[in-house]
């Protein structure tokens, strides 16, 4: 962990890049395991492929959700506000396995024929709007956290609202609300699994259908739950190094 | 009305009239938080160059008025010109007078994710639109007047309490006030740290900087001030310059006043 925060860029680096070797070559490894991992390899790799996949997609979509929706949560204008209320009271309010069926049943229904979106595409719209709910409210909390003071500060020496907000509260709210969004990042890794539930062929439904096959669920899960970890492991990792990175002030 | 009037253009300044000769105009300020009357008919004329410390009791009224001076606080009846500028409802008058009122909080309140150097260069670069290289200049001169040149770069947090509280001097200074409000500037500083501060203030004062400083130190008071005001209760009860004021009290809460925090 020291070596994170002593050299935050290389530990993103490293995550990253080892992200992506694990991504492309993991099969190779895989491959050589006894049965009935081995002969699978090439099908776990393309779960782990899907699962970060709809991790990254939905992560950042939830991202900038999270930050529109939490200004809108403290926007002076009311509909604006009872909207973004509403919005996190039903998206909280709610099981993610519910909103998963309710986008893939029902959207498609709403939107031309011809768009014709895909199961991973939904899962993806599904999980954004999900994550973006949790999200907006650190990204409200970190506002709010922000003294007061600063906002003086700023009306002192001339600043406008836009400004103040943009280059004041901004900055120091995300460096906040940091550790509560990678908190939200880690859960969506492994939230991503229920979209098994409609028939996205992600990590977890490739565990299944393995150990369905072969009758061994022992060796298939703990192969799954590991690839898991080292996911977790790269998501923290680069967020824990962001997070040492935005903390620039507080160093001493 | 004979006068030119030489500043029509925005924002409104009421030219002639004996209020463009002074640099801060209260008149008959009134202010309310719901039932509790805080500042209670304030009137008070600072002079250009003029150094004023307010006094008196916690919740006396003295940091509300100073706050009021650039609309952190918006008082309910009466008016404040500040050169020549009337403080109302208007967005652009009260984002006028910001740029020439200069502000020191008792808790800094630097910006924490920036540099000692980009604290100092924000404002300029982003309200007067001056050019980057221009604010670095002008940063590095006030912040070696407040004697830190050598800290540009380093983070608030990575400074001591003085420090800090200089490096917000000279973050306000680099605006090129006309005026400078201290609020307890050295009230949330270590004892040993209070010095360099009022050093630096009083560096200020004989620049001929017009200043309105609350503070409880009334050593500074009464070497710089050209007036002290006491404050009780939101009213002025009373105001002489200071050889008068620690000397000669006339009301009976100064003398109580005075009495309780000079014989400790």
């Amino acid at each position: 962990m020291d070596w994170i925060r002593h050299h935050p860029g290389a530990a993103i680096f490293t995550a990253l890049i080892g992200l992506l070797i694990f991504l492309w070559g993991m099969a190779i490894p895989l491959s050589y395991a006894p049965e009935p991992i081995g002969p699978a390899a090439e099908l776990f790799a393309e779960g782990t492929r899907v699962t970060v996949g709809l991790t990254v997609v939905s992560g950042l979509a939830g991202l900038v959700l999270g930050v529109l929706v939490g200004l809108g949560n403290l926007s002076p204008i009311k509909p604006i506000r009872w909207f973004c209320a509403f919005y996190v009271w039903v998206l909280r309010g709610t099981p993610l396995l519910l909103q998963i069926l309710f986008v893939w049943l029902v959207l498609p229904t709403l939107l031309p024929a011809q768009w014709s979106l895909s199961d991973f595409t939904l899962a993806a719209i599904a999980l954004s709007l999900n994550i973006g709910a949790y999200n907006s409210e650190c990204v409200r909390a970190g506002i709010l956290a922000v003294p007061h003071g600063q906002i003086e500060a700023a009306k002192a020496l001339g600043f406008s609202p836009f400004q103040t907000f943009w280059d004041i509260v901004l900055p120091q709210s995300m460096r906040i609300a940091l550790p509560a969004l990678a908190n939200n990042l880690a859960s969506l890794v492994k939230d991503s699994s229920l979209a098994y539930a409609i028939s996205v062929v992600e990590l977890t439904m490739v565990g299944y259908r393995i150990q369905a096959e072969s009758y061994q669920p022992i060796p298939v899960f703990l192969t799954v739950g590991a690839i898991y970890l080292i996911l977790t492991t790269a998501f923290t990792t680069m967020t824990n190094a962001i997070e040492q990175m935005l903390d620039v002030g507080r160093k001493r | 009305m004979n006068e030119t009037a030489t500043a029509t253009t925005t924002p409104n300044r009421i030219a002639s009239h004996k209020t463009a000769e002074a640099m801060i105009v209260m008149e008959h300020v009134n202010k309310w938080y719901g039932d509790f009357h805080v500042l209670k008919d304030i009137n008070l004329t600072v002079a250009r160059g003029e150094r004023i410390v307010l006094c008196g009791p916690s919740g006396s009224g003295k940091s509300t008025t100073i706050r009021c001076i650039n609309r952190l606080e918006a008082h309910q009846s009466g008016r404040i010109v500040v050169d020549g500028i009337e403080l109302s409802d208007d967005v652009r008058q009260i984002e006028a007078i910001r740029k020439e009122v200069g502000m020191v909080f008792q808790h800094f309140n630097l910006f924490p994710h920036l540099t000692v150097l980009e604290n100092c260069t924000l404002a300029p670069i982003w309200v007067k639109k001056m050019p980057k290289k221009e604010a670095e200049v002008i940063a590095m001169h006030f912040l070696e007047r407040v004697r830190i040149p050598d800290q540009a770069n380093k983070y608030p947090g990575q400074l001591s309490g003085g420090q800090q509280q200089r490096v917000a001097i000279a973050r306000a200074l680099c605006m090129k006030p006309k005026v400078m409000l201290f609020d307890e500037p050295t009230s949330a500083l270590d004892p040993e740290m209070v010095k360099e501060v009022l050093d630096t203030m009083i560096e200020l004062a004989e620049e001929g900087m017009t200043m309105l400083c609350v503070t409880h130190e009334m050593g500074f008071a009464r070497t710089v001030a050209d007036r002290v005001i006491f404050m009780d209760k939101g009213e002025i009860v009373e105001e002489a310059p200071p050889e008068v004021f620690f000397t000669n009290p006339q009301n009976e809460r100064t003398k109580q006043f005075l009495g309780q925090i000079l014989n400790h």
